[in-house]
């Protein structure tokens, strides 16, 4: 009965053992499963591979095709305002560098500008300079100097919001008069502009002939006399005439 | 009777080593020709795969550029019209 027990025992650890050395062991059959299903990728890749290469070659085509159309239809653009693309470029530098002027007036503080109003004036002549060449018609340009023009007048309004104030010095040191501080390049630059400060300081200028050491004027903006001091000094000159 | 005994395990121990031996003989394995082949074909595969990647990077890019190609034309024709109303006025 043990012998029998005993064979058992080893029949099944046998057993046992045999199936799983057979389940380990990479089989032809399997190989060959393998084999097929590599085979079958490869060749789907390969067709895939195949048409997406073609499917490039018409895109790369195409795409060229598409840089044929747009530079002709840039240098046609430019053509229908009578200039071309080196001239546009050379434009499209002047509106960079305008910008570059606007956006660095713009940064400084009010006395700053105050300064400097003259840029603030060139800045105003060189953009319309700029919206007098046609290539300011085509949306790119138009746009820009739009938005320039918009700078400038924030500039201007800023400016005239500024009131700058002379202090009279005396006759003897400063040789100051109206005339002569109108003449003042800080001033006007220009003695004729007198009256717009006589104008601008009614309130403490009677005669303007006679103005006192100490005295702050008011200095009005602008680089023109308007009609209401250019008539106070065609009175003036009236007067002093007779 | 002991030599009964010592037969029939003989005997058990022979028909099982004989068994064993046949599971595992029947079922035959590749060569190393044929593993080599098929690593190869693994290879070509990884290798395709790879390239298939690349090209639908390269096709995405692609499409990519010319729609905003497409856009840029578009915009420069409508531009051309807006020159020739400006141009009109």
């Amino acid at each position: 009965m043990n012998v029998m027990k005993t064979c058992a025992i080893v029949l099944a650890a046998l057993l046992v053992v045999g199936v799983s050395v057979a389940q380990e062991k990479y089989t032809k059959d399997q190989w060959q499963q393998d084999l097929n299903s590599y085979t079958t990728q490869r060749n789907d890749l390969n067709t895939k591979v195949k048409a997406v290469t073609d499917q490039i070659t018409t895109l790369t085509q195409q795409s060229s095709k598409l840089d044929e159309d747009w530079t002709k239809c840039i240098d046609d653009l430019y053509a229908l305002v009578g200039s071309n693309r080196q001239a546009a470029d050379a434009f499209r530098s002047d509106i960079d560098a305008t910008e570059n002027t606007a956006n660095e007036l713009s940064r400084l503080s009010d006395a700053d500008l105050m300064a400097r109003s003259a840029d603030v004036d060139a800045l105003a002549a060189k953009t319309k300079g700029l919206w007098d060449n046609k290539l300011s018609l085509i949306p790119e340009f138009y746009d820009r100097l739009t938005a320039l023009n918009d700078k400038v007048k924030a500039l201007q309004t800023t400016l005239s919001n500024q009131v700058k104030i002379y202090s009279v010095g005396t006759w003897a040191r400063n040789r100051d008069c109206l005339w002569n501080i109108s003449k003042k390049p800080d001033i006007y630059s220009n003695a004729w502009m007198w009256p717009k400060i006589w104008q601008g300081n009614r309130d403490q200028i009677k005669d303007p002939d006679v103005i006192h050491p100490g005295q702050k004027l008011k200095i009005p903006q602008g680089k023109e006399l308007t009609s209401d001091e250019k008539s106070a000094a065609r009175k003036y000159y009236a007067r002093k005439g007779k | 009777m002991r030599t009964l005994n010592r037969t029939v395990i003989a005997s058990c121990m022979t028909l099982l080593l004989s068994g064993s031996l046949m599971l595992v003989g029947c079922s035959s394995s590749p060569d190393e020709a044929q593993m080599k082949q098929l690593n190869d074909l693994k290879e070509e595969v990884a290798a395709l795969q790879k390239d298939m990647a690349a090209k639908d990077q390269q096709k995405a890019g692609l499409d990519k550029e010319i729609a905003e190609k497409n856009a840029k034309l578009t915009k420069c024709n409508d531009d051309q019209q807006v020159v020739k109303q400006r141009l009109a006025k």
